[in-house]
This record gives structure tokens, C-alpha cells and sequence, in this order.
């Protein structure tokens, strides 16, 4: 679009045509105040926080609804200006409590800000206020009326941004209040969004409420551990426990998005049942030992069955880091001589890797002018995802495409549904053919519905349109992707995860972060070691449990389902547990092994390692310690790895596998899953 | 030899020191007698801290951690609660479930007392604080509080 010229405060400002005043003026570095404006939301003028002085209007102007003009002089530091701040911020605080000491937002309020630079020093308001008791709305939201500024923030982004629509204002004047959508409560994502984007304190979250202070905390950006999708999350530490997740700087690939887990779902890590001392079956149950005893007995077992030339398996996690992964699967490798180790597949990575076609990054959903998603309800399994996906419908009016068992919240915002039975999403696919050969470009997203040879056909089909195509391969838990990239898979005569629970003749398994007893039984008695944070159905009938961190309490990179390598930062400490890296590393030293061989068990070591060995994976480590995201090049589609069907875990927005069952948080939501959108 | 006007300098000057010595003598003393007797402290002395209460008796500190962060040695420690309808301990929404403060770091400088917005906190005469455990210099809410009136 051409480009206009303009005058703010004497200073010439060029700007393409159509430009918000406001927009114009932050990037030349002229602040305008603004409640209401919200980049990327549509627009709301209700605050008058933005009033300008425009040559030739008769009167003040709000910059956030004034796209730029040639020839147009703004200015916005007359007295007159100034006087109308100041009057603006009188108005909002006539029913305002001003109890900012015990408020919530305290410190990080973008009303006391404004008071603090443009309000009077002053109040003129005698009058008794207007008091509303603060409302629970659900275990997540609550609500204080007083502090509201009804700048519609919340509504916008929980109606435009989340596709969720839970909230609405009611009355008028000074009576107007926010409310949700079920009357007195509030059935929704629960994402906190709304929370997050309010600029005063009205909105509070059941979890961080009253706790602590903004400036009393340590604030970590790590990855969210619970989906695929790899948010990048801000969590706020204060005496080793996590306090809340936001990600108020918007970076990461997701900017300021999180669903209820990566914001509230951190509790697990302080859940009563955490595992904190290592445990070994005895007669009469478990027994709590040391580090050293237990880390003797495993490497003792395990020295032992090694040496008659027992038989191994290895269970390796979907969420331990890429430097875990890989070193477990070399100790298993080379230190225990087996080839039986495997993960719980989510979803069929492995044949998209082989298909050796482009794959899209979180960006690309946003940028595509066409999506199509296949067999997936993508709000409630990858909720980032499909934040992005609609946030490109609303900014870029892309075409989206579903391909679906049931109604899904893409419906919504989708150019054409196609409904199939199980089994006929590649049927259902094919009849979009024409719609999709007139696109410019396109991505495609598809679940474990698309598995073994459906994914070769599906790719057949992509490269057949015409134009250019990417694709996400949809997996569960935060490194579903990086459990395959870095090997933990068997190669060819290596048993598979199923295969090792039905065998029977395993001498030792030893599973990692995972629970396959749920999914599987157990064939045989194997000598049954298990690293994880909690007591799950496979750590109950284990001879050694292990306590392992979690993601939060570890450094590492993790892979998300795009691809893209991020880096995980330690936020706390939960004593008495180790990292699963530094397990590695104590029971292959018991055992004797060739430390030299296996490489040092740090985090930056192994990486280094990877980058030499991994295709695709040598990465700009300066970017990922940034706090950047990178995605992995071209894999060499791992050929030795034996492939095995896939099977979702089929989380929902309030589960996280076996990791939920222990978030206090998700656990208290009221929602049935989905049932927003079905009714 | 020295001359009569010596000598009756001398004399004055004797004199004139023994009647301030006199004078101080028959006057109210200012040293003071502490230990044996309890000191004469000015109303402003900054001691050890008093947490206070409204005329309900619930605690004036709503945990609002102005104190902790204007603190320029470090030495506040709170964790905060929500009143509940059961149990309400200060009139706000929220109150401190634990209120510290390390007296082997206080340098009794006051600036709590200037940031508190509640005047929860004030500085009381107290200042025998000397221990063979430093653990013990940290005094908790329940040393802290006023007490009750009965
Ligand atoms: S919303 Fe902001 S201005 Fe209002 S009481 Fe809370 S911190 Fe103070
Ligand atoms: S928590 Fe999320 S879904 Fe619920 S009302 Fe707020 S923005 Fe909407
Ligand atoms: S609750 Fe917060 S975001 Fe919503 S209208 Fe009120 S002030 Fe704005
Ligand atoms: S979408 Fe996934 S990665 Fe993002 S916050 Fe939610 S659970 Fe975490
Ligand atoms: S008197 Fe000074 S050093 Fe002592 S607690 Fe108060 S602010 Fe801290
Ligand atoms: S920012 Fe312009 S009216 Fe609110």
C-alpha cells in the first residue's frame, strides 16, 4: 500500500495508507495512552485514553479508530490534550476502589501507570463508590467489578481470539459490567486469556489470587510441558513453586497465547503425591531408599542381566528432553547392547519424516492463505494451533478446510466442512481437490487418523495439486517429535513398545517418564525400573521407582509439532529429585561403563552431540539460548527405525495424559470437554 | 613571688568551676542508669517493629509487600492468605499468613514504616534484640503483633 506523510508533534512520520493514528504514532516513538486499542483485536473506542489534536477537526480525536492521512498534522502534547488524559482517567476512577495494595495487579497495572504519568494528582469524587462484591465465575476467573475499566479487552479476545464468545457486557452506565456466559458462572476454554489481557486488576486467576506480589517472584521463561504444541511460558517462581504462567512479553512462537495448562497446570510439579525419595520393592511393599542404594541395585541388576546376555527393553518418555532422549537411547544402544526401545507414538511422525515434503512451522499457520486440517479437533488437542489458524482466518481472511468425524470449533471459521466416518478422511479429502487445487498455497494438518500408508497417500495428494504445500503432523505431549528425531525407536529386529509388554521373556524393562501400563499389560516379570514424578499405574509394579524432575525443574531443548527446537529453563528445585539425564548418567556409571564413550551427562554436552549426529539438528545454539525457536532442518527420515501404528492420547483442553491427573487446576474446571461448541 | 592579682584570679576561676559543679550536682542527672533501671526512650526511636491492629482487633497488614520492597536490606519475609468468610484475620481481601523480619539484617532505617499504606506497621521501642543464636533474630508475626487488647 502506497505510503502517506504525516506530522505528529512536529516530527515527520511516514506510514502506509490505512494505518491507525496510534500505530503510526508508537512506531515513530510517540506513546498515545490507550486502554481499549489492542493490537490485533478489532477495534473498540471506548476508553478515550487516545484523545489527539487533529489540524482541522473541530474537535479531539481518538488516534486508535483514525487511519493516517497525507498532509495530516496530529498533535498530542497541547495542554488541551493533556486536560483531556487527565479528565479521561478522572472517569475511570470515580467508581474505582483504588486498593492497589491489596490488588492483584499491583505493580503491573496499566492503569496505575497511566495515573502515575497523565492523571491528576487528586481526587475530585466525594461521593460513597459504588461497591460489587468480587465473583467466582469458575476455579479459573474471577471477577472484581470496581476495578473494571470496561475496555471490552476480555470480551474481544475471548470472542476474536479464542473463538469462545463466554463473555458479554450487561446494563448501562454506571452499572455496565462485564458477565459470563452461563449467568453466574462461566463455562469456557478456561485459558485465562481474558485474565492475562485485562490492564487493571478485575480479572484474577484462582491460582496466583492474593499469593504474592509481581516483583517478588522470579520470572522464567521455559516451555509449557503438557502439549505438542511448545508454548513458550513465563513462570512466575517464588520459594521453588510456581505461582502462575503467563507470557505478558509475547515471546515465543505463540507471543501471549496459553491455554489452561501452560499458564495454570504447573501445580502438578507441588502435588502432595510427587515423589521425592527413591523407592525399592521389598517384601512388604516399597521401601524409601537413597540415591546411592537405588542407583546400586538398578546398576547392579543391570550389569547382571548384561553380562548372561539377558534381555532389555527400554521405554523411553514423549516429554523428556531431546538431550535425555538421545542419551538414553545411546546408553541403550551401547551400554546395554539392546535395539528393543521405543516410545508411546501419537502420531505417525515417522512416514511424514520418510515422505521427505516440507513441513510448516507455527508461523505458517498464521501466514497460509489456505489450511486444511484432517480428523483432529484441533481447539481442544492443540489449542495453540488452532489459536494461530484463527487469527490468520481474522487478520488474513485465509481459507480454512475441514475434514472431521464430528463438529469442531474450525467450523466455524471454515470455508468448507466435509464430514466422514473413521476411516474416510483420505475419501473426504479427495473431494476438496478442486477447491484446494485454486489455492495459492496451502498446509495441511492431520492426526493418527493419517497413519502408515494413508500418510504416503496423503502426501501424493498434496504434491498433486499444483502448488506448494506444507504439513504438521499432529503428535501428543511436548516431545512426541523429538523422541523420534533423536532414536527412540528400535531399528530393524528391535521390538516395538507393544511388543516388548506382550513379550514375556524381557530379563529387565526399564521405562522413562511413560505409563504404558495403562494402555497395555504386562506379559513376563521382567526386573522393572521406572523414572517418574509420580506413582502411575507402571511405577506401582516396578521393583525400583526412581523420582524424576519435571520439565520445569530441568534445562534441555524439546522439538514441539512443528518442528521447532526450543530451550527449556530451570525454574525451581524439587529436592529430592534428580533430572533423568543426571539417572543416566549415575546408572551407567555404576555400571562401569564407558563414560568416555557416552559423552558427558550435561544438557549443553549432549546437545553438542546431537548437532554433530542428528540430521537436522545443528542448530544455532546462540538463537535457542535467546530463548529462540528454531525448526529442525530435513531429517534423513531415519531408515533403520522400525515403523508401528500410532495411537492418540486423545487429551482434551483439562487432560494432559497421566501428568493431569495430579494439576489441581484442571482437575477443578466443571466443563465436559467440548461441549462449547457440540451444543 | 606571685602577685596578689594571681591569686585572686586563680580563686575566682576555682570559684566559678566549683559552682557549675555545684550547680550540676543539685540538678536532675542525665546520664542514665540502664541496665538498672529501664532507659528513657524518645517517642520517634526506631526499635523493633510493632505490627498493629484496627479498633476491631483484626490485623492492619493486608500482605501488600511495600514493606519487603522498600526494604533496603532485604530482611521482610511474607507469605499472604485470602480472609475467608470463616476466618478473617485483616480487614481486606487478603492478609499475611507470615509475616518475618530478620533482626540480624534490620538496620532500623524506617522505610517500612514510610511505605506501609495500612500504618500496619510501626517501629516500637524495642531493642534488647542481642542473641547467641542468630536464628532466633528472626522474629516471627505472633512477636510481632500487638497484642490484644482484653
Ligand atoms: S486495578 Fe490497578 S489501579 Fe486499580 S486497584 Fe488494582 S492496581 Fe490499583
Ligand atoms: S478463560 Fe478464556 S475462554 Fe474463558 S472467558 Fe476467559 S478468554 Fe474466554
Ligand atoms: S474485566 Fe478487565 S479486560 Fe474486561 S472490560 Fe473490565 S477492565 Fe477491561
Ligand atoms: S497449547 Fe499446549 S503448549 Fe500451549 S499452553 Fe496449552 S498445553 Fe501448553
Ligand atoms: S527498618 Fe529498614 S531495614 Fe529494618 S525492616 Fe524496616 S525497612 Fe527493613
Ligand atoms: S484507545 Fe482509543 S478509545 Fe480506547
Amino acid at each position: 500500500m502506497a505510503n502517506v506523510k504525516l506530522t505528529i508533534d512536529g516530527k515527520t512520520v511516514e506510514a502506509p495508507a490505512n494505518t491507525l493514528l496510534i500505530e503510526a504514532a508508537r512506531r515513530a516513538g510517540i506513546e498515545i495512552p490507550a486502554f481499549c486499542y489492542y493490537e490485533g483485536l478489532a477495534l473498540q473506542a471506548a476508553c478515550r485514553m487516545c484523545l489527539v489534536e487533529v489540524e482541522k477537526a473541530p474537535k479531539l480525536m481518538t488516534a486508535c479508530t483514525l487511519p493516517v492521512a497525507e498532509g495530516m498534522v496530529v498533535r498530542t502534547n497541547t495542554p488541551q490534550v493533556a486536560q483531556a488524559r487527565k479528565s479521561m482517567l478522572e472517569f475511570v476512577l470515580t467508581n474505582h476502589p483504588l486498593d492497589c495494595p491489596v490488588c492483584d495487579k499491583g505493580g503491573e497495572c496499566e492503569l496505575q501507570d497511566m495515573v502515575f504519568r497523565y492523571g491528576a494528582g487528586e481526587s475530585r469524587f466525594l461521593e460513597v463508590k459504588q461497591h460489587v462484591d468480587e465473583r467466582e465465575w469458575s476455579p479459573v476467573v474471577f471477577y472484581d467489578r470496581p476495578r473494571c475499566i470496561l475496555c471490552f479487552r476480555c470480551v474481544r479476545i475471548c470472542a476474536e481470539g479464542m473463538g469462545v464468545a463466554a463473555l458479554g457486557v450487561v446494563n448501562r452506565g454506571a452499572s455496565s459490567e462485564i458477565a459470563p456466559n452461563r449467568g453466574d458462572h462461566l463455562e469456557c476454554d478456561e485459558c485465562g486469556m481474558c485474565i492475562d489481557i485485562c490492564p487493571v486488576g478485575a480479572l484474577t486467576s484462582g491460582t496466583y489470587r492474593y499469593r504474592t506480589r509481581p516483583w517478588e517472584m522470579q520470572h522464567v521463561g521455559t516451555i509449557c510441558t503438557h502439549c505438542a504444541d511448545g508454548c513458550k511460558t513465563t513462570l512466575g517462581i517464588r520459594n521453588n513453586r510456581i505461582h502462575r504462567g503467563n507470557n505478558r512479553d509475547r515471546s515465543g512462537v505463540n507471543g501471549e497465547f496459553l491455554c489452561i495448562k501452560g499458564r495454570y497446570a504447573g501445580d502438578f510439579a507441588h502435588h502432595e503425591e510427587r515423589l521425592l525419595t527413591p523407592l525399592v520393592r521389598s517384601q512388604d511393599g516399597f521401601k524409601p531408599v537413597s540415591w546411592a542404594e537405588a542407583i546400586k541395585t538398578v546398576a547392579g541388576r543391570f550389569a547382571e542381566i548384561r553380562q548372561r546376555g539377558g534381555k532389555f527393553g527400554v521405554i523411553g518418555s514423549n516429554h523428556t528432553t531431546n538431550e535425555e532422549n538421545y542419551y538414553l537411547q545411546k546408553l541403550a544402544r551401547t551400554g546395554l547392547g539392546t535395539n528393543n526401545i521405543d516410545h508411546h507414538r501419537t502420531g505417525d511422525v515417522l512416514s511424514l519424516l520418510r515422505a521427505r515434503v516440507p513441513l510448516a512451522t507455527t508461523a505458517d499457520l498464521y501466514h497460509s492463505k489456505a489450511v486444511l486440517i484432517v480428523g483432529v479437533d484441533l481447539a481442544q488437542q492443540h489449542s495453540f494451533l488452532a489459536y494461530q489458524i484463527r487469527a490468520n482466518w481474522r487478520h488474513h481472511q485465509a481459507r480454512v478446510y475441514t475434514v472431521r468425524r464430528g463438529p469442531v470449533r474450525e467450523d466455524k471459521i471454515a470455508a468448507r466442512i466435509v464430514s466422514v466416518e473413521p476411516g474416510g478422511e483420505l475419501a473426504g479429502v479427495e473431494t476438496l481437490r478442486d477447491d484446494l487445487a485454486k489455492e495459492p498455497e496451502l498446509v495441511i494438518l492431520f492426526g493418527d487418523a493419517i497413519q502408515g500408508e494413508a500418510v504416503a497417500r496423503l502426501t501424493e495428494f498434496g504434491s498433486s495439486l499444483g502448488i506448494p504445500v506444507k504439513y504438521v503432523c499432529l503428535v501428543d505431549y511436548s516431545n512426541s517429535r523429538g523422541a523420534v528425531e533423536m532414536g527412540v525407536l528400535p531399528a530393524e529386529g528391535g521390538m516395538t513398545l507393544p511388543e516388548m509388554m506382550a513379550a514375556g521373556d524381557l530379563d529387565a524393562l526399564w521405562v522413562v517418564g511413560a505409563n504404558p501400563l495403562r494402555r497395555h499389560a504386562l506379559a513376563g516379570k521382567p526386573f522393572l525400573v521406572v523414572q517418574d514424578l509420580f506413582l502411575t499405574e507402571t511405577a506401582q509394579a516396578a521393583d525400583v521407582v526412581l523420582p524424576a524432575a519435571s520439565a520445569y525443574e530441568k534445562s534441555g531443548t524439546v522439538t514441539n509439532v512443528c518442528g521447532e527446537v526450543q530451550r527449556l529453563q530451570k525454574a525451581f528445585e524439587t529436592p529430592g529429585t534428580k533430572t533423568d539425564l543426571e539417572i543416566f548418567g549415575l546408572i551407567a556409571r555404576e555400571m562401569g561403563l564407558d563414560l568416555k564413550q557416552l559423552g558427558p551427562w550435561t544438557p549443553s554436552a549432549v546437545f553438542a552431540e546431537i548437532a554433530r549426529t542428528v540430521p537436522g539438528y545443528d542448530l544455532p545454539v546462540e538463537v535457542l539460548e535467546a530463548g529462540g525457536a528454531v525448526q529442525a532442518g530435513p531429517s534423513d527420515g531415519l531408515p533403520d527405525a522400525v515403523w508401528a501404528p500410532v495411537q492418540s492420547a486423545g487429551d482434551t483442553l483439562f487432560t494432559s495424559g497421566t501428568l493431569g491427573r495430579y494439576s489441581k487446576m484442571l482437575n477443578a474446571v466443571r466443563e465436559a470437554p467440548g461441549e462449547l461448541y457440540r451444543a | 613571688m606571685p602577685n596578689i592579682q594571681e591569686i585572686l584570679g586563680s580563686a575566682a576561676a576555682i570559684a566559678k568551676g566549683m559552682s557549675v559543679t555545684l550547680r550540676e550536682m543539685v540538678s536532675p542527672a542525665v546520664t542514665e542508669g540502664y541496665p538498672d533501671e529501664p532507659p528513657r526512650l524518645q517517642e520517634r526511636f526506631r526499635g523493633t517493629h510493632i505490627l498493629e491492629r484496627d479498633e476491631n482487633g483484626l490485623e492492619k497488614c493486608v500482605a501488600c509487600f511495600l514493606c519487603a520492597a522498600a526494604c533496603p536490606s532485604n530482611c521482610i519475609y511474607i507469605e499472604a492468605a485470602e480472609n475467608t468468610e470463616t476466618t478473617r484475620i485483616s480487614g481486606a481481601d487478603r492478609y499475611a499468613k507470615v509475616y518475618n523480619i530478620d533482626y540480624s539484617r534490620c538496620i532500623f532505617c524506617g522505610y517500612c514504616v514510610e511505605a506501609c499504606p495500612t500504618d500496619a506497621i510501626v517501629h516500637g521501642h524495642g531493642f534488647e534484640t542481642a542473641s547467641y543464636n542468630t536464628s532466633s533474630l528472626i522474629y516471627r508475626k505472633e512477636q510481632l503483633l500487638r497484642p490484644v487488647k482484653t
